[in-house]
C-alpha cells in the first residue's frame, strides 16, 4: 500500500517537480504552520505557567483559532510530505517518535481548551494540574519540533 | 553595485554609529535627560540589527576581491576574526540596550546600572570594532600599514576563530543538525510571542492591556537570540553557501526590517495607560475593552507579521531557491 502510494502521480510530482511550488512550497507552508501552531500553543503554555498571571483565561480564546488554522495547514502538507516517501516515513522510527509526539502535544490541548472556553469571563486560577499539563506540552511540542527537524539527518 | 559595494557602503555604520550613540548616552548622563537616554539606546539597538547586514557582506566582498593581485588572503582573515568579536560584542550591547528600553517601557525607568552596563559595552564593542574597522582598511588601503610593514600576518589557518567554526560545522556530525533544531524551537518561540503582541494590536483579546502582552517580548527576544547564534553559526561555517545566495539577501533584507518592528513594539508610545496619562494626560488603554490602537499602530502590527512570514519564507527556501542547505 505504502509502495502504491509512492507510484500515485502526486507523489511522483512532489518528489521529481523542478517547480518551486511542489516540495519548496509544501515544506515551508509546513514551517510556517509549525511556527504558527506550536508558537500560539506556547504563549497558552506560558500563560497557564504564570506569565501575565493577571490577564484572564477568557482573553487567551483566540488561540484556538490560530491553532485550528496552524493544525490544518501542517495536516494537509504532513500528509503531502509523507506521500512523497511513504516508504520511507512509514518504516522510519524517528518519524513513528515524531507522530507520537505530535499526538501528545494536541492531546495536551483538549482539557486545557475546556478550561480556557469555561463561561466565566474573569476566571484567573490554574490548578497545579493544568501546570504541570502546560510543562507536558512545552516539553512534547519542544520534542516534535526536534524530532521533525532532525528527520532530515537521521532518515534519508 | 554588488554585495562588496553593500559592505563598503555599510560598514562604517557599526563604528560611526556607535560613536553617535555614545555620544548620545553621555549628553544623557550630564544633562539628566531620559528623553536623550532612550534615544541612545534605541540608537545603539538599530546599529546592533544593521550590523548583521555588515558582517554577511563582508564575506561576499571577500569572494568579490580574493583573486586580486595585492589583496593577502591572511589579512581578510585577520579582519574576519576582529570583525566576529567585533559583531559578537556590539549583538551583546544592543541586547542590554533592548533589555533597558524594555523595562523603561515597562516599569517607568531601567534597572539601575543597567545604562552605565550598556555604555561601558557600547565602549568596549567601539574599540574591538574600530581594530576589525582599521584591519579591513588596511586590506585593500597599503597606505594605512605602518610603514614597511606587511600586511597582516596570520601564520596557520588553523589558529582563526572563523575557520575554527567552520571546521565544526562540517566535521561534527551532530553540531549542524543540532543548531538546526534550536533555530526551529527558537523560530516558533519568537513566532508565537510576535503573532500574540501584533493579534493584540490588531484587536483580538483588547480586554487585555498592552501592558500584559509587552510581558511577553523578553521571551520573543530569547527566541531571537537563539536563532541568532544558531544562525551565525550556521553562516560562519558554511559561508560559501549563503553570501551568492538571493534568498539569503532577502532574508537578511527582512530580518532588519523585522528588528526595527520589534524595537517599535518594545517602545511604542501610544495606548499606553501608566505613564502616559501621568505625563500627558494622553488616553491610553485601560484594559476595558474599549480602546482601538491606531492605524499607525495595526500598520505596523500587520509589517511585521508580513517580514516575519518572509524571514521564514526566505530561510526555508534557501536550499531551493539559492543553492544552500
Amino acid at each position: 500500500m505504502l509502495s502504491w502510494l509512492e507510484s500515485t502521480s502526486l507523489a511522483v510530482w512532489l518528489r521529481e517537480s523542478p517547480s518551486v511550488w511542489s516540495f519548496p512550497t509544501v515544506l515551508t507552508l509546513h514551517t510556517a504552520g509549525m511556527a504558527v501552531l506550536v508558537g500560539a500553543s506556547w504563549m497558552l503554555d506560558l500563560r497557564l505557567l504564570g506569565v501575565g498571571r493577571n490577564v484572564p483565561l477568557s482573553a487567551y480564546r483566540w488561540v484556538f483559532p490560530t491553532l485550528a488554522v496552524g493544525l490544518f495547514v501542517n495536516l494537509v502538507t504532513g500528509v503531502l510530505l509523507f506521500i512523497k516517501d511513504p516508504t520511507t516515513w512509514g518504516t522510519a522510527m524517528p518519524f513513528l517518535v515524531k507522530m507520537v509526539l505530535v499526538v501528545a502535544s494536541v492531546a495536551t490541548l483538549v482539557p486545557v481548551r475546556s478550561l480556557i472556553l469555561r463561561r466565566d469571563a474573569a476566571h484567573r486560577d490554574v490548578s497545579r494540574n493544568f501546570r504541570l499539563l502546560a510543562i507536558a506540552s512545552i516539553l512534547a511540542w519542544a520534542g516534535a519540533v526536534t524530532a521533525g527537524r532532525l528527520l532530515a539527518y537521521l532518515v534519508v | 553595485m554588488n554585495l562588496a559595494h553593500l559592505h563598503l557602503v555599510m560598514n562604517h555604520v557599526p563604528t560611526v554609529g556607535s560613536v553617535a550613540a555614545l555620544g548620545l548616552l553621555l549628553l544623557a548622563f550630564v544633562r539628566r535627560n531620559e528623553h536623550l537616554k532612550h534615544a541612545g539606546l534605541e540608537l545603539l539597538f538599530v546599529i546592533a540589527v544593521l550590523t548583521l547586514p555588515v558582517y554577511v557582506s563582508g564575506v561576499a566582498a571577500h569572494r568579490e576581491i580574493r583573486d586580486r593581485p595585492g589583496v593577502s588572503e591572511d589579512a581578510v582573515k585577520v579582519h574576519q576574526d576582529a570583525a566576529l568579536i567585533g559583531f559578537t560584542v556590539t549583538e551583546f550591547a544592543g541586547f542590554v540596550a533592548w533589555v533597558a528600553l524594555w523595562q523603561s517601557r515597562r516599569r517607568g525607568r531601567a534597572a539601575r546600572g543597567l545604562v552605565p552596563a550598556v555604555t561601558v559595552l557600547l565602549v568596549v564593542a567601539l574599540v574591538v570594532m574600530g581594530r576589525a574597522a582599521n584591519l579591513g582598511g588596511e586590506i585593500r588601503h597599503p597606505e594605512i600599514r605602518a610603514a614597511g610593514a606587511a600586511p597582516a600576518l596570520a601564520g596557520d589557518p588553523e589558529r582563526f576563530m572563523t575557520s575554527a567554526i567552520s571546521q565544526v560545522a562540517v566535521y561534527s556530525t551532530w553540531a549542524w543538525p543540532a543548531a538546526e533544531a534550536v533555530h526551529f524551537l527558537g523560530l516558533a518561540l519568537s513566532f508565537g510571542v510576535l503573532l500574540a503582541v501584533n493579534l493584540r494590536i490588531l484587536g483580538v483579546m483588547k480586554q487585555v492591556p498592552f501592558a500584559d502582552v509587552h510581558r511577553l517580548l523578553p521571551w520573543g527576544m530569547l527566541g531571537l537570540g537563539a536563532n541568532l547564534i544558531t544562525g551565525m553559526f550556521f553562516f560562519v561555517g558554511q559561508p560559501g553557501q549563503y553570501t551568492a545566495s538571493t534568498p539569503f539577501f532577502w532574508k537578511v533584507a527582512f530580518l532588519v526590517i523585522a528588528g526595527a518592528n520589534f524595537l517599535y513594539l518594545t517602545v511604542f508610545g501610544k495606548a499606553w495607560p501608566p505613564f502616559d496619562v501621568a505625563q500627558g494626560g494622553r488616553e491610553g488603554d485601560r484594559g476595558d475593552g474599549r480602546f482601538d490602537a491606531s492605524v499607525a499602530d495595526k500598520s505596523m502590527a500587520i509589517l511585521s507579521i508580513t517580514a516575519w512570514l518572509a524571514v521564514l519564507y526566505a530561510g526555508r527556501m534557501l536550499p531551493f531557491l539559492g543553492r544552500s542547505f
